[in-house]
């Protein structure tokens, strides 16, 4: 059994952000319809990673990852036919995910007033990365300028030397898959509502405020006129010693912030001398740069001898919160994520049988995890609309 | 108070909330902005640290009130006897129950999965934990900064050659936050479908390697170990940020040959586009830190915002990176009702973060964070159907403190 048995999805987005809000349900069993570009697909299909490092329609990673479950129909928006086949599909699905501009939406009869007077039924979400109605000055962004619109960017990394440039969030894509998440989250919840009450929504998510709000407990602060802003790169940071470190195998990261931290430290490096310069409540009390950087010299010669896993392992058990900073190759090896079947392997025509990255919740009555590869281009494109009738409701009267 | 009249796609869905600091209330703040209504259980005994860290007044402690917007709060000791019961009783007029304490703590309280189930049958029990519920390495704790260490993500984060540095600190909790709403949203949907509640674990590790799923491919697919590497990009050249006048600095993310003839014509060096070294991606690529430093050595003459206008208009993606004043003077967020004002409890305003979407029948946001125990009469006299009496003597005993 799985959550969104039932549910009918028509994707007609392109870009990272809007895929990923497609595969979310999809991982909880909602049937998502692709729509793609006839010949070339979607634009995703070009990107990196390539198997082998071939580019090619069926080759990106990139699009395995993020559209296993779906199927794919090639449409073309641009014609009259394709957009005939587009109006007759609308009346087959629950929601519709997209990421064009507001005059494709348009075009397509899919603003918000057209959806409301023509599909009062149906879930409509829009992806973009400033609102559908974006200022002039922001008309152009790739996910490196949203990441940077949004604060996170300039106070990235914490600590930050100013005189080398803020950064790049993790890999290229991580403010899509934010927004992924919380258009999915809409989509959801707007379906959760419309199967009882058959009214639609239509649902606008930007990914520079969805980035915004991922920085609440700061940014509520400043603008609510309690913390300070300003111009200094470390306005987002705490204090102390925490950080990321260098050790035989690797890097670890430890976070010390109590008197808690600091006794179960003191055991960890079986009590050396010059910890005994430091008051036991100086992480809370008296935490000066002096102490920090001091601190931190002896973390780092005490960690030349010392494997991250293993670190890892004997500081957990006295209390201290240091953990390995793992990479791709530590997830797949990692105990935990093969307990927690993590990955799956799922077979490909193309890409043969690989392991995938799955979902990060465990749903005990309706698991919820990709069962099938991405579709090949067009691989449905003989799908019959009129078999599928009108939606399944699926009301528990 | 009551959900029902905000509207809102959760609406008349009850959520209880044994949640600290930032993850778990996130969660509970994005399903209270999507209608639902959000009761946090807390009492004096076993506060919320943001409740009281760095500030002399429980009910006025900013962090709290920056995560705990739209809810409401009850005083329930959950360490007594009579305070689980009543715990238990709440749970069953309600639909979710989120908790992100630390492992093994709600069991040890009597309220763990079965004990709650055992009460509410079709409960939604929500358990969200650093390596989730169960698992090896379950037993480790940690703060975000681990949560995104752990996951893969923070080795991607970095100077080219240069030791990993990481996301900020701050990053982690809401996004984990965000995809423990999502699956609740999932079960909600299967519950009012089937009548079938459930059990969610939702991991803060395996939500952070979520959020470079694509990097993890590559290792699946082609054995590579992606690491960090500034702020380049394989398919894009120039791709950085730059420096500009008085510390500022800009985005510039050139995706085309066309945009990369745009930027050079602004930069008033129109030969460059046509320079061997630079004429297609993968020369720009291969001559990448040259290019890094010339674009450099031109920004750095200009104002961040001015420049970025100017390469806006010429079609080329380039943004300030904003700092924190820029971004709460950030016009299109006002406009747009990113930031807006609710009411506290006193009758004052207070401008408030809201959601990252907009809907067209979407939940009105219109109350700040509760005071400790300011719904304790709603919740024990309207939900729990307590007489006054009754409630008396839960406070006599120190259960409602």
């Amino acid at each position: 059994m799985t959550a969104l048995h039932g549910i009918r999805v028509l994707e007609l987005a392109e870009g990272v952000g809007g895929e990923y809000c497609g595969k979310l349900p999809s991982d909880f069993g909602a049937e998502i319809i692709k729509v793609e570009r006839p010949g070339c697909g979607s634009p995703t299909r070009g990107l990196r990673p390539f198997a082998n490092g071939n580019a090619g329609t069926e080759n990106s990673g990139l699009f395995a990852y993020l559209n296993t479950n779906k199927r794919s129909i090639e449409l073309d928006l641009t014609g009259k036919n394709g957009q005939e086949a587009l109006k007759r599909a609308l009346q087959h699905v629950h929601a519709v995910i997209d990421d064009h501009s507001a005059d494709w939406l348009a075009q397509m009869g899919l603003t918000a007033e057209a959806v409301h007077r023509d599909h009062p039924a149906l879930v409509v979400c829009s992806i973009s990365n400033f609102g559908l109605v974006p200022p002039e000055d922001r008309l152009h962004a790739e996910d490196l300028n949203v990441f940077h619109s949004s604060g996170w960017g300039y106070h990235t990394p914490t600590g930050g030397d100013a005189s080398m440039p803020p950064l790049n969030s993790a890999g290229r894509f991580l403010p899509s898959y934010e927004a992924g998440i919380d258009a999915a989250l809409c989509v959801v919840a707007a379906l959760f509502e419309q199967t009882s009450s058959g009214l639609g929504q239509f649902i606008e998510i930007s990914k520079q405020e969805v980035l915004a709000s991922r920085i609440d407990y700061v940014l509520a602060q400043m603008v609510a006129g309690e913390m300070n802003v300003g111009t200094h790169r470390n306005a987002f940071d705490l204090t102390g010693p925490a950080g990321i470190f260098p050790c035989k195998d690797g890097f670890i990261y430890i976070w010390l912030s109590t008197p808690a931290h600091w006794k179960g430290l003191r055991k960890l490096l079986d009590d050396p001398e010059w910890m005994s310069d430091f008051p036991d409540n100086w992480l809370e009390r008296e935490c000066t740069p002096e102490r920090v950087e001091s601190c931190r010299q002896h973390i780092i010669e005490w960690l030349k001898t010392q494997g991250k896993h293993d670190a890892a392992e004997k500081a957990q058990k006295l209390g201290v919160t240091l953990v390995a900073v793992n990479n791709a190759q530590d997830l797949v090896e990692s105990p935990q994520y093969q307990h927690r079947k993590f990955f799956v392997e799922l077979s490909h025509p193309v890409l043969g049988s690989l392991h995938y990255p799955t979902v990060p919740y465990r749903l005990s009555a309706t698991p919820a995890k990709p069962s099938k590869a991405a579709p090949l281009l067009g691989q449905d494109n003989h799908i019959d609309w009129q078999d599928l009738v009108t939606p399944t409701r699926r009301i528990r009267q | 108070m009551n959900g029902q009249q905000r509207g809102g796609p959760l609406r008349g869905v009850r959520i209880v909330e044994l949640t600290k600091v930032w993850a778990g209330p996130y969660t509970g703040k994005l399903l209270a902005f999507l209608g639902a209504e959000v009761i946090r259980v807390e009492s004096e005994k076993s506060l919320d640290v943001t409740r009281f860290y760095g500030v002399s007044d429980i009910n006025n402690a900013p962090g709290f009130k920056a995560v705990n917007p739209q809810k409401l709060s009850v005083q329930i000791d959950m360490k007594s006897k009579a305070g689980v019961e009543l715990i238990l009783s709440l749970v069953q007029k309600s639909d979710v129950l989120i908790e992100n304490l630390r492992p093994g703590a709600v069991k040890r309280l009597g309220l763990g999965y079965e004990t709650v189930k055992n009460a509410k049958p079709d409960i939604i029990y929500a358990s969200m934990g650093m390596h989730g519920n169960e698992g090896p390495l379950s037993y480790q704790t940690g703060y975000a900064p681990c949560f995104a260490a752990l996951s893969g993500l923070s080795s991607l984060v970095g100077y080219e050659g240069q030791p990993p540095a990481g996301m900020n600190v701050r990053y982690a909790d809401s996004t984990f936050g965000a995809a423990a709403a999502l699956a609740i949203v999932a079960a909600l949907f299967h519950r009012r479908h089937t009548g079938e509640g459930q059990y969610v674990d939702v991991s803060a590790v395996e939500s952070m390697t979520s959020m470079i799923g694509d990097s993890v491919m590559d290792y699946l697919l082609n054995g590579t170990i992606e690491t960090c590497h500034g702020n380049r990009h394989p398919d894009m050249a120039p791709h950085g940020v730059y420096p500009c006048q008085d510390d500022e600095w800009i985005s510039i993310a050139t995706a085309t040959d066309s945009a990369w003839c745009q930027l050079a014509e602004i930069m008033g060096s129109p030969e460059l586009a046509r320079d061997e070294r630079f004429s297609s991606l993968p020369h720009r690529k291969r001559n990448e830190d040259i290019l890094d430093r010339l674009l450099a050595s031109w920004t750095v003459r200009h104002s961040a915002a001015p420049l970025a206008n100017q390469l806006q208009a010429r079609g080329v993606a380039a943004i300030k990176s904003v700092n924190s004043m820029d971004l709460v003077a950030d016009g299109h967020l006002w406009n747009r009702g990113f930031y807006h004002e609710v009411t506290e409890s006193d009758g004052s305003t207070r401008t408030i973060v809201g959601p990252g979407w907009k809907m067209s029948r979407g939940a009105s946001i219109t109350l700040g964070a509760p005071r400790l125990g300011e719904h304790n009469a709603y919740i024990f006299g309207k939900v729990l159907g307590l007489s006054a009496e009754e409630q008396q003597k839960l406070a006599d005993a120190g259960i409602s403190r």
